[in-house]
C-alpha cells in the first residue's frame, strides 16, 4: 500500500549541518561560476550560525535548554540567502559570517518551508551583499555525472568542497519534518553535518542543497533538488508561504493482478492505481470513490506501481502535484465502473487529524485547568517518549497516530486533545490515571479541538466537571467549586503565566 | 598523615564486629527445632517429569516445529496420580516420569489440564509404576512468616531440599493464563525453584511452585486451596474449573467520583466496574459505573480488596475462584444512586470462547490457505510474535481487538479473522505485500469466524472469482476461481503445505 501514513513513520536518515558551493553568475549575469574558480563560491557560500530553543510540548508554557548549531547557506537573487530550515528552526538569534572575514552579520528568517527543509534569511545590514554573487539555479542533474558539495561540514572553518556523482532520483521523506516527502537526488559526494544548506552544483549552477544524509550507509547523500526549491521560491513571491499540497487520497499500486483488473471493470492492458480512501474535507472527497482506479494525472499516465515519467525518469505520481502551488487544479482521468472519467481536483494542505509532521517556531497551545495540562496531541509531544516512541507511547495515542484518518467520524473534529500532565494540588491527587489520555468529552460536550475546552469546562458553576476520555471507561471527576478556588493557586505555584495559549499560527 | 589512618581504622572496627559475629562456625549455633529434613519420607511421594513437546510454527501452522523437550517436577496426590503445573505439560505429545531409585521412565497421561489455574494431574501407567506413591497431602493452613522446605526430584535421581519463608499472599495473573489467582509467594528460596516443585511446612504440602525470580529469590506457589480445589473437582469425573470475574475494575479513591455516583461521605468501601466482558461471572448483570461493595458478604474497599481472614487484603477475584461453578454469590452494588442486592451465579468459559483467546495449547492451530492468501484467526500467540513488548510493535488495530475486546465475543463476530500474509505466487500477483488485515466479508458474507470463510468460498458458484474485504482501508483481494484449483496445487507443493485448510468443527 502507498499511503503517507506508512510512508512516514520512521526513518533512517539524519539531518546535516551546512555546505558552501560554488560561485554561480549573478542575477545579472555578471560572473559565471564556472569560470571563476573556487575563490568566487567564497562570494557565495555563507557560514549560519544561529541559537536555537526548543519548546516543551508537555508542560507548553515552558521551554527546552538553548542549543547552538551551525550550518551553510547560499546568497540567490534578490539579496536572499537559501538555506535549510532545520539551520535556523526555533532560532532565537542568527548570525552569517563570510569565508576569510571576522564580522558576523546578524540574520533573520523571512520565509521558512519546514515541509521541504528550506528557508530564506534576510542579512539586515544590506552592505553585506555588496560583493557576494548569487547563485543561480540549475536542472535535475542526469544520473551519474559529477557534482560538487559546497559548505562549512564540523572539522574546519573553511569552505570545504567535495566531489561526487548522482546516484539516484527519487521521492522520499525529508527527515527535518519526519513526515513529507518530495523528490531528492541521492549522490556519494561527503555531506557530513555542516554541510546542510549548501549548494551542490553543476556546470557553475545550483542544481541542489546539500541536507540529509543515512546515518547507516556510507556516502549516501542527500540534496534538494531545484524542483523543489523552485516551488518554495514561487510559492514564497505573494509574502506568504503556503506549503506543498496533495489530493488527500490514499491508493492501492494493484493492477499487477489481471484479475483486480476485470472485477473493477478496467479495460485489458491498461495501468493505473487503485483509490482506497479519501480524506475528509479533501478536495477529492466528492470525487473518487473506492475501488476508482486513476490512470492519468494531468497527461502523465501512470503505471501499475504508482509511477509517471516525468524529467525522464520514472518517479512517483505525486510528483506531478508536487509541481502545484496550492490551489492550482490537476485533471484527473480514472475508472469507475468500467466507465472513463475525467474530473479537475484542486491540491490542497490536506492534513490528517493528527498531523504526522515534526512542528517548529510555533509556541505549542495548552490549557491548564485546575493543575490538568491539556494539549493537542502532536508529533512532537509523542516524542517526548524518546528515541522508541512508537513503541513506548500509551496504546491509544499509538492507535491514534497510525490510524486517526481511520478512527475519526466526527467531521468537525480538527484535532485531538491529550491531558499531558497533571500539576500536583489537593483539587487533583486522585487523578494521576488520567496523564496522556486522549479527551473526548466535557460533561457530554464533544471537545473537537483544544479550543473547545476552556467554554466546555466553564459550562458549570457548581457540582461537578466530568470528563471523559478516549478507550476509557472511567470518567475524571473534578468539584467545580473546588476547582475553580484551586485554579490561581496552581498557576502562581507553578509558574505558569497564563491559563490557556490557543493561538493558532498558521 | 596519622588521622586518615585512625579514621579508617576506626570505620574498619565497627565494620568488623558483625563479620565476625557471622563467621562463627555453624555448628556452634543451637540447632533449629523448627527446620525438618524429611526428604528420606518424600522419595515415595516426588517424582521427575520429561514431556517431549510438539508445536507449530504461527506462520507457517501447517508445520510442526521442533520437538522440544523440557522437564519439570510433581508431587503425589494418590498411589498413581501426580500433580504439576499445567505449562509443564503443554503440547504434550509424550510425558513419562522417574521416581526415587528407579531408571526407568514411566508413561503418564495428562487426565485433566486447566491453564486458568496452571494445574494439571496426571494418572501414571499403574502396571509399570510398581509400589503405589505415598500421596502429600496440603494443607490450606496460612501460617505468615512460617519456614517452608521445598523437596523435588532432580534428573539425576537425588532428593534435593531446598528453603524459603512464607513470605506473603497476594492475588495476582496466573502465570498461564488472564485468571486472576491466589499466590503464595516464598522468600529467600536458595534455588530455581519453579516447575512444580513442592513447598511444605513439616511435610506437609502448602503449594507447588509455578514461577521463580532467581534475582529476588522469590517463588511463586499455587497455593493448597487451589490445589485441594482442583483435585476435588476431578473427583466426580466432570471438571468444570475455576470460577472467574467477568468485568474489569478500577480503585474508587476519588472523593469527586465517589461524590458524582451519590455516595455519601460515610461511605469509603466500593470499586468501580469499569468494564463489563461478555464472558465471566457477573457479565450479565454488572454494568460500568456500578460500584460494587461487597461480594459474598465481604466488604471490599477501593482497590477491590477485602479483609481475608487469613491472608489479609486481598483481592475479590479470589472469592470468586473460591467458589463452585454454578454456585450462587450475592454482590452488594452502588447503582443509580442507591444500594441493590444482586444474585451472581460463578461462572467461567473456555479459552476458545474468547473473541482472542489467551492461549491455544494442545491442538493444532487452525488456518486456511486459498490463492496463497494464508488466513488464520487472531490469537495473542500470533500477537506475541511481536516479541517482548508486543503492545508497542504488533499493528495497533489488531493489538485494540486483544486489549479491549478479547472477553467480548458475540454473535457478529465470535473471532477476529485475519489475512496473516500472501505466499507469492503468480494467482496473487500484486496482493504479495498485503497481511495483518482483518477479513470483513468473503464472497459477499460477513466472517464471524474462521470457519467461516469456508462456507463462504462456495457462495457465489457462477462467479468468476473470490472476492475478500478487510476492515479499514484496504485493497479488495480478488481470486480467479478458474485458476484456483491449478494455483492451489502448485502452492501446496512449492510451500510444502500437507493440508490447505484446518479449521476446527
Amino acid at each position: 500500500m502507498n499511503t503517507s501514513r506508512t510512508a512516514n513513520v520512521i526513518r533512517n536518515t539524519l539531518i546535516l549541518a551546512s555546505l558552501p558551493a560554488i560561485v554561480a553568475s549573478q542575477a545579472q549575469g555578471q560572473l559565471r561560476i564556472a569560470d571563476a574558480g573556487t575563490n568566487a563560491l567564497e562570494k557565495s557560500v555563507v557560514m549560519i550560525r544561529s541559537v536555537s530553543q526548543d519548546f516543551d510540548y508537555v508542560t507548553p508554557w515552558k521551554q527546552m535548554a538553548m542549543g547552538q548549531g551551525s550550518g551553510s547557506g547560499f546568497i540567490i537573487e534578490g539579496n536572499r540567502i537559501l538555506t535549510n530550515a532545520h539551520n535556523v528552526s526555533n532560532n532565537k538569534y542568527i548570525e552569517v559570517k563570510k569565508q576569510n572575514l571576522a564580522r558576523r552579520y546578524p540574520a533573520v528568517v523571512t520565509f521558512i518551508a519546514h515541509d521541504c527543509d528550506l528557508a530564506v534569511l534576510e542579512i539586515l545590514d544590506q552592505s553585506f551583499f555588496g560583493d557576494m554573487v548569487a547563485l543561480e539555479l540549475g536542472g535535475i542533474p542526469a544520473v551519474n555525472s559529477t557534482v560538487q558539495t559546497y559548505g562549512f561540514p564540523v572539522g574546519g572553518r573553511q569552505l570545504s568542497t567535495t566531489e561526487g556523482v548522482v546516484s539516484r532520483v527519487q521521492m522520499d521523506t525529508y527527515s527535518h519534518s519526519q513526515a513529507d516527502a518530495h523528490l531528492v537526488v541521492q549522490t556519494d559526494a561527503a555531506i557530513n553535518p555542516g554541510n546542510s544548506g549548501g549548494p551542490v552544483m553543476q556546470a557553475g549552477k545550483v542544481v541542489g542543497v546539500a541536507f540529509q544524509g543515512l546515518r547507516s550507509a556510507d556516502n549516501i547523500g542527500y540534496m534538494i533538488p531545484t524542483t523543489v526549491i523552485r516551488h518554495f521560491l514561487a510559492d514564497i513571491a505573494d509574502g506568504k508561504y503556503h506549503g506543498f499540497g496533495s489530493l488527500g487520497f490514499t491508493f492501492f499500486p494493484g493492477l499487477h493482478s489481471k484479475s483486480y483488473a476485470r472485477y473493477l471493470k478496467v479495460p485489458a492492458g491498461t495501468q493505473g492505481i487503485v483509490v482506497l480512501s479519501t480524506m475528509m474535507h479533501s478536495s477529492v472527497e466528492n470525487i473518487f470513490q473506492k475501488n476508482d482506479v486513476i490512470t492519468k494525472v494531468d497527461n502523465y499516465s501512470i503505471d501499475n506501481d504508482g509511477m509517471v515519467t516525468i524529467y525522464g525518469l520514472s518517479i512517483h505520481m505525486s510528483e506531478v502535484i508536487e509541481q502545484k502551488q496550492i490551489g492550482e487544479t490537476v485533471s484527473i482521468a480514472f475508472y469507475r465502473d468500467g466507465e472513463l472519467l475525467e474530473q479537475e481536483a484542486t491540491v490542497a494542505l490536506n492534513r490528517p487529524i493528527l498531523a504526522y509532521d515534526r512542528q517548529y517556531d510555533v509556541p505549542p497551545r495548552y490549557v491548564v485547568y485546575a493543575g490538568l495540562t491539556f494539549v493537542p496531541v502532536t508529533r512532537n509531544y509523542l516524542e517526548v517518549w524518546g528515541s522508541s516512541w512508537l513503541a513506548d507511547i500509551p496504546f491509544y495515542l499509538r492507535y491514534l497516530f497510525y490510524d486517526s484518518e481511520q478512527l475519526n467520524t466526527d467531521r468537525r473534529r480538527k484535532e485531538y486533545v491529550v491531558l499531558s500532565k497533571i500539576l500536583p494540588d489537593e483539587v487533583n491527587s486522585y487523578c494521576l490515571g488520567f496523564e496522556d489520555q486522549v479527551v473526548d468529552s466535557v460533561n457530554g460536550a464533544p471537545i473537537r479541538r483544544l479550543s473547545d475546552l476552556p467554554r466546555a469546562l466553564a459550562s458549570r458553576d457548581t457540582g461537578f466537571l466530568v470528563i471523559e476520555f478516549l478507550g476509557l471507561e472511567r470518567p475524571l471527576v473534578l468539584d467545580v467549586e473546588k476547582a475553580k478556588i484551586a485554579q490561581q493557586r496552581i498557576l502562581e505555584k507553578y509558574n505558569v503565566p497564563s491559563a490557556t495559549n490557543l493561538e493558532e499560527q498558521i | 598523615m596519622i588521622r586518615p589512618f585512625l579514621t579508617y581504622a576506626l570505620v574498619s572496627v565497627f565494620a568488623l564486629l558483625p563479620l565476625a559475629g557471622c563467621a562463627e562456625p555453624p555448628a556452634a549455633m543451637p540447632p533449629d527445632s523448627t527446620e525438618i529434613n524429611i526428604s528420606e519420607a518424600m522419595k515415595e511421594s516426588l517424582v521427575y517429569i520429561k514431556v517431549s513437546a510438539y508445536s507449530f510454527e504461527m506462520l507457517q501452522p501447517w508445520r510442526s516445529a521442533d520437538l522440544v523437550e523440557r522437564s519439570g517436577f510433581g508431587c503425589a496426590v494418590g498411589p498413581n496420580r501426580i500433580i504439576t503445573t499445567a505449562l509443564n505439560v503443554a503440547d504434550a505429545a509424550l510425558v513419562e516420569v522417574r521416581r526415587y531409585g528407579r531408571n526407568e521412565y514411566i508413561g503418564a497421561k495428562v487426565k485433566v489440564v486447566d491453564y486458568e489455574c496452571n494445574l494439571s494431574l496426571l494418572e501414571l501407567d499403574s502396571e509399570a509404576m510398581g509400589e503405589p506413591l505415598r500421596p502429600i497431602t496440603f494443607s490450606e493452613r496460612y501460617e505468615k512468616g512460617a519456614k517452608l522446605e521445598s523437596y523435588w526430584l532432580s534428573g539425576s535421581g537425588d532428593i534435593v531440599a531446598g528453603r524459603g519463608v512464607l513470605d506473603r499472599a497476594r492475588v495476582r495473573k496466573s502465570v498461564a493464563s488472564y485468571a486472576q489467582f491466589l499466590e503464595y509467594v516464598a522468600a529467600g528460596t536458595s534455588a530455581e525453584s519453579g516447575k512444580g516443585r513442592l513447598f511444605s511446612i513439616g511435610g506437609e504440602g502448602i503449594g507447588i511452585a509455578c514461577r521463580a525470580d532467581t534475582g529476588r529469590q522469590e517463588a511463586g506457589l499455587i497455593t493448597a486451596g487451589t490445589i485441594n480445589h482442583f483435585l476435588a473437582d476431578v473427583v466426580d469425573g466432570e471438571y468444570r474449573g475455576f470460577g472467574v470475574a467477568g468485568f474489569a475494575t478500577q480503585s474508587l479513591l476519588d472523593p469527586s467520583l465517589r461524590a458524582k455516583l451519590g455516595m455519601g461521605d460515610g461511605m469509603k468501601d466500593g470499586v468501580y466496574v469499569s468494564k463489563v466482558h461478555k464472558l465471566g461471572t457477573g457479565c450479565d448483570v454488572l454494568k460500568v459505573g456500578d460500584c460494587i461493595l461487597k461480594m459474598d458478604g465481604w466488604q471490599l474497599d477501593a482497590y477491590g480488596r477485602y479483609l481475608d481472614a487469613d491472608f489479609e487484603r486481598i483481592a475479590y477475584d479470589h472469592i470468586i475462584n473460591s467458589k463452585e461453578i454454578g454456585e450462587a454469590m450475592t454482590m452488594e452494588i452502588w447503582r443509580d444512586g442507591k444500594s441493590m442486592a444482586i444474585e451472581v451465579p460463578v461462572t467461567n468459559f473456555k479459552v476458545s470462547d474468547m473473541l482472542v483467546p489467551y492461549y491455544e495449547y494442545d491442538k493444532k492451530p487452525e488456518y486456511i490457505v486459498t490463492g496463497g492468501f494464508v488466513i488464520q484467526k487472531l490469537t495473542r500467540n500470533y500477537l506475541a510474535m511481536w516479541g517482548e513488548g508486543f503492545a508497542g510493535k504488533a499493528p495497533p488495530h489488531l493489538y485494540r481487538y486483544y486489549r479491549n475486546h478479547a472477553f467480548d465475543p458475540g454473535d457478529e463476530r465470535r473471532e477476529i479473522v485475519v489475512l496473516t500474509y500472501v505466499l507469492p505466487a503468480e494467482i496473487n500477483l500484486g496482493y504479495h505485500r498485503l497481511g495483518r488485515l482483518v477479513i470483513s466479508r468473503f464472497n459477499g458474507m460477513s466472517i464471524t469466524c474462521l470457519a467461516d470463510v469456508l462456507a463462504a468460498k462456495v457462495l457465489n458458484p457462477d462467479g468468476p472469482f473470490d472476492v475478500i474485504e478487510f476492515e479499514q482501508d484496504n485493497p479488495t483481494v480478488v481470486i480467479p476461481r478458474a485458476e484456483l484449483v491449478a494455483a492451489d496445487a502448485m502452492i501446496k507443493q512449492a510451500y510444502g503445505i500437507r493440508e490447505l485448510s484446518r479449521v476446527d468443527p
